[in-house]
């Protein structure tokens, strides 16, 4: 009985491990389809596997084709982690494209150790330090050098002697938190006052609390850190209450349906952007228009889009050097120097002490009821702002 | 094959107090955990870190189905209790530098005084209302997984250092499989034993009738809290393993729909019920993987349509669970029961 079982398992496992072919790169995509950040992450997954169909139709890794095992984990961490045990052990990925805060950082630990290249969606700064997370990636300016750049861009514009008044609004998590610090430092040292610090939970369905709390302080600018909801939710009540404010906004904070969501309230918001937006005059566009046949696609789409084909050109470097393992996919990421993706972000550059993919960050703006690209700021690679 | 007796023909205390009835049941019960023992050699890293995550589970949804099965007390924050001892517990390893053996009990310890607070209100409280309490217990806990930095790591989250004896770190699939599966064996065996003894009686008096129970001389207080505290115990226990299992904690994974996913377990698995504790968490933890792998493979099959297929996946979980609540709505432990006394007359049903 007993080997009769055993047996019996070893048949089961023999089952469900699928074999592998040779001239095929296994990739796993842990994405969000039907969860809590569903919205953002559908389409950034289909921008993954477009770019996978892309590449295997146009020549693949140096001939080798891509397969892409997707899996909806629903933003469950617990999934997320037996997914991630299923990828290792079962389809033996040689990496994983990953997503939010939640996976990405239940994960940093184990592919560090199992190494396993993650490239996540996640673009909190401390994952771009070497030291703490070495096998984390990502293709975005990280949201710390986000937010300092908005700062930058605000204060540049800023005419008046009286030093500018400036308020955080964020979700109390990891993702709202992580620019915080950071952003609040440079913010008095470029010579803000910061005049309030209020929390908006990421399902609120009103703010006025936290937005009359700030009225009082009357602050000039007011970061947002949530995701495109709450913000619509932020925005709607400031024009209620007739806040002056002018909202600038993380890289999550809003997309192209925000309009639909603010109702006109999203005039004049400021956003960090991750990637080119839809029909922008760029080559990397032009292939995109091509592959979705006209039809407007998301920037979060877009930014799937660049990280697989940043992945697959460090693929390429690896297989080149023969060196197609965890960590010869590690070393050649971080030979990327000014890896232009057709324009479609700014050029990539990984060293293998510093995970900052960039440090020039595009900001965009609400007119008329769209989003356009407003200014672009190079801030300098500093060395003390590495991981915070 | 041995049988039992069609009625109560016990005639010794010791026979009474057996467990395991019949040579049968020994023997299978027996075997069933040599087999759970030798599965890892057989199964992949992945089939055993299932397991594990069931056996972590099993453990969970006993504790809660002691408060709210056996006792009659609905909790709706079990989810937080298991991460105030999986935060207790890496806390004690890292900054007491406990060795795991005994910053687990402690952190079970720890939960249980917590879980004992937060089930104060069931002194006043009943029914709904007291469930509303204790979902205030896991808004306020998951507060303070956020805020108090220094034990949590705030939103950062923060490393949960593998057990060890003396160089071997329990930090592989299978070691971390063999601790679990270790600790779920006993978490079984303890709470067959709690519901037989005076204390466990006193919980299903509770549960049954409180008035009466009372008027027995049943302390009601005593015995809620009591429940509570060894619930949250269990939970604090489940809590550092899941740590052990992870190796690193964050607030978002001891949310609300946590607590919500235990009571589902003991409610699909059956209430005041070990057996139904068990095929509960086996249940609430395979079928969400298996549609996720089975949707994931579908998807890739037919990739036009793949993201269409995924996003039934919900949808689906969401279908079986009210179906197994209209068509099993005492569990699968009562299904268990009825298949067992099926075999047993088959083929004379009657």
């Amino acid at each position: 009985m007993k080997r009769f079982l055993s047996l019996a398992a070893v048949a089961a496992v023999a089952v469900l491990a699928r074999p592998v072919q040779a001239q095929e790169i296994v990739i796993g995509n842990l994405a969000d389809i039907t969860g809590g950040t569903g919205d953002v992450g559908k389409p950034y997954a289909e921008g993954i596997k477009a770019y996978t169909d892309y590449i295997n139709a146009n020549g693949g890794i140096n001939g080798k084709k891509i397969k892409l095992l997707q899996q909806d984990y629903a933003y469950k961490i617990p999934e997320a982690l037996s997914l991630y045990k299923k990828f290792k052990d079962q389809d033996k990925v040689l990496a994983i494209q990953g997503w939010g805060s939640g996976d990405t950082e239940a994960l940093k630990e184990q592919v560090a150790k199992d190494q396993i290249p993650y490239f996540s969606a996640s673009y909190s700064a401390h994952l771009t330090d070497p030291t703490k997370s070495p096998y984390n990636f990502f293709c975005a300016p990280d949201y710390s050098t986000a937010a300092r750049a908005a700062l930058k861009y605000l204060k540049d514009s800023w005419k008046e002697k009286r030093k500018p008044k400036v308020a955080f609004i964020y979700p109390d998590n990891g993702y709202g938190k992580a620019p915080i610090p950071g952003a609040k430092k440079y913010a008095e040292e470029i010579g803000f006052d910061i005049v309030g610090e209020e929390n908006v939970d990421l399902k609120a369905i009103e703010a006025t609390t936290q937005l009359l709390n700030l009225k009082k302080n009357e602050p000039d600018y007011a970061w947002v850190g949530g995701t495109k909801v709450s913000t619509a939710v932020i925005l709607k009540d400031a024009k209620k209450l007739g806040l002056k404010t002018k909202f600038f906004g993380n890289i999550w904070s809003a997309d192209e349906a925000t309009p639909k969501l603010a109702n006109g309230a999203e005039e004049g918001y400021m956003i960090v952007l991750g990637a080119a937006l839809y029909g922008e005059q760029v080559p990397g566009m032009k292939v995109i228009e091509k592959v979705s046949g006209g039809q407007p696609v998301a920037s979060h789409w877009v930014r799937g889009w660049v990280s697989m084909m940043t992945m697959c050109e460090v693929l390429k470097i690896a297989d080149k050097a023969k060196e197609l393992t965890g960590p010869g996919i590690k070393k050649a990421a971080e030979t990327l120097k000014a890896f232009e993706t057709q324009g479609l972000t700014a050029p990539i550059t990984i060293t293998p002490n510093d995970h900052r993919p960039t440090m020039t960050v595009s900001l965009g703006e609400f007119v008329g009821g769209k989003l356009v690209k407003k200014a672009t700021i190079e801030l300098p690679r500093k060395a003390e702002w590495l991981g915070l | 094959m041995s049988v039992a007796h069609c009625g109560d023909f016990r005639q010794t205390y010791r026979e009474d107090m057996k467990v395991l009835e019949t040579r049968f049941i020994r023997v299978s019960v027996g075997a069933f955990v040599v087999l759970l023992y030798l599965f890892p050699l057989a199964a992949g890293n992945y089939l055993t870190s299932t397991v594990t995550t069931i056996a972590i589970a099993v453990i969970g949804a006993l504790g809660i189905n002691i408060v709210t099965g056996f006792t009659g007390q609905i909790s709706l924050g079990h989810g937080a209790f298991m991460g105030v001892g999986a935060f207790a517990c890496s806390y004690y390893m890292r900054v007491a530098h406990l060795p795991f053996w005994v910053a687990m009990p402690a952190a079970g310890i720890t939960t249980a005084a917590v879980g004992m607070v937060f089930g104060l209100p069931s002194a006043r409280l009943k029914g709904l209302y007291l469930a509303i309490a204790t979902l205030a217990a896991q808004f306020i806990l998951q507060y303070l997984f956020v805020h108090m930095d220094f034990v949590t790591g705030g939103s950062n989250g923060i490393v949960s250092p593998p057990p060890e004896i003396g160089s071997f770190a329990f930090d592989g699939d299978r070691s971390k499989y063999y601790l679990t599966v270790t600790i779920a064996v006993m978490a079984v065996l303890f709470t067959t034993n709690l519901i037989r003894s005076r204390d466990g009686r006193a919980f299903i008096a509770v549960r049954d009738h409180y008035l009466s129970a009372e008027i027995m001389g049943v302390p009601l207080f005593k015995y809620r809290l009591l429940s509570f505290a060894i619930s949250a115990f269990y939970a604090g226990i489940a809590g550092s393993l899941w740590g052990v299992y992870t190796g690193y904690l964050s607030a978002e994974q001891f949310t609300i729909a946590e607590s919500i996913n235990y009571l589902a377990m003991i409610i699909i698995g059956g209430l005041g019920s070990v057996l139904g504790s068990i095929f509960g968490a086996i249940f609430m933890t395979l079928l969400p993987q298996i549609l996720t792998v089975g949707t994931g493979a579908l998807a890739g099959i037919f990739p036009k349509i793949g993201f269409l297929i995924m996003s039934f996946k919900e949808g689906i979980f969401g279908l079986i669970v009210i179906l197994f609540l209209i068509f099993e709505p005492d569990g699968l432990a009562h299904r268990w029961r009825l298949i067992k006394s099926y075999w047993k007359l088959f083929p004379f049903s009657y």
